[in-house]
């Protein structure tokens, strides 16, 4: 998705909207990367989700998507820290995951996830997730 | 109850008349078999729910109760002032014995009856055993394929994700690899359509299960306000 700026000396910029990735399987962040990069979007991939602050901080992401299950730390509690953060809790989450009975999304929710996306997803369902918010 | 299986094992035909007789006028007779000692071969003979030992020739006795099968319930009626009756009596000590006197046709049929309702429970108890334990081998295979549900989903995912970026440029792509593609594509479909109708199966079968325990929940608490 491209949005035109104009920067402080009048000259118009295209604009992409960035969309951080985190999941821990390097195949499922290469896929996404795919996909979203063929429709304009800057998407960044992270598989270790105990740098998701950082990485934030760094990349200034207009949208997280985020797998649940991962080592060390699931999407859940990855989601959970950041509503709970005043720096982050802005920046609209989706999980994304193979999770998919009902009280797996309604768990999500509690945790203050923006949207949620079962695995397998096809391409427009991913799409129409991320558009909500970028 | 099923029909039982009763064998009456004497010499004694008035004994065996008697009892079969007293036996048939009960609403749930069973089926009887009466054999003498002489005829009696416990190989040769199919289970039985119940063995009635009754009056046998001098010294048969302890080789009939010998050769039966432990697990099967057994009654001894018999006088019991007999020398070999109060030498088993120490040796089988569980052993059920009804004495040979008056209205004993009666008190055996008492007991019968008891043995017999002892022996379809126990016989109900194991079935349910061996059902719960086939059970638990399903269960299992059931918790391992929704383990497994997680990983075959993450897997779909890159199937169905890198089939479709692939088709998104045809062009790039030769007639017939395009072709493999979307074959490809829609088998990865019909395996994910496989997965999610398991795990529709899965919810159906919980709610069933719930179903279930309250419906045993409510039939306790009815009979224990009964009582």
């Amino acid at each position: 998705m491209h949005l035109c700026s104009v920067d402080k000396y009048g000259e118009s910029t295209a604009v992409h909207k960035k969309v951080l990735i985190v999941d821990d399987s390097p195949a499922e962040v290469k896929l996404m990367l795919g996909l979203l990069e063929r429709e304009g979007y800057w998407p960044v991939g992270l598989n270790d989700p105990t740098r998701v602050e950082e990485t934030i901080a760094i990349e200034h992401p207009n949208v997280i998507l985020l797998d649940v299950v991962m080592p060390n730390r699931n999407g859940f509690q990855v989601c959970r820290d950041l509503k709970g953060s005043d720096d982050f809790k802005t920046i609209p989450v989706i999980l994304v995951t193979s999770k998919d009975t009902a009280s797996d999304k309604y768990w999500g929710q509690q945790q203050g996830a923006d949207g949620y996306v079962t695995k397998p997803f096809t391409r427009e369902e991913l799409l129409r997730a991320v558009r909500r918010f970028a | 109850m099923r029909h039982a299986n009763v064998l009456i094992l004497t010499d004694d035909t008035e004994f065996a008349r008697l009892l079969t007789a007293c036996w048939q006028t009960e609403r749930n007779a069973p089926a009887i078999t009466v054999i003498t000692s002489e005829l009696w071969r416990e190989q040769d003979s199919p289970a039985r729910d119940l063995v009635v030992v009754g009056p046998v020739s001098e010294g048969k006795l302890t080789n009939v109760l010998r050769s039966l099968d432990p697990a099967t319930a057994v009654i001894l009626c018999v006088p019991a002032d007999t020398r070999e009756y109060g030498q088993l009596r120490t040796k089988y000590p569980r052993l059920v014995h009804i004495p040979l006197r008056e209205d004993w046709a009666q008190t055996l049929l008492l007991v019968a009856g008891e043995s017999l309702r002892r022996a379809e429970a126990v016989r109900l108890a194991r079935q349910a055993e061996r059902n719960a334990a086939k059970n638990e081998n399903h269960a299992t295979l059931g918790r391992y394929m929704l383990d497994m549900k997680h990983n075959v989903n993450n897997a779909l995912t890159s199937m169905l994700g890198n089939a479709e970026l692939l088709l998104l440029e045809p062009g790039q792509l030769s007639t017939q690899s395009l072709a493999q593609i979307k074959t490809i594509h829609s088998m990865a479909l019909r395996i994910n359509e496989v997965i999610q109708r398991f795990s529709s199966l899965a919810s159906e079968m919980q709610e069933a299960e719930n179903a279930s325990q309250r419906e045993t929940e409510e039939t306790t608490g009815t009979s224990s306000r009964r009582r």
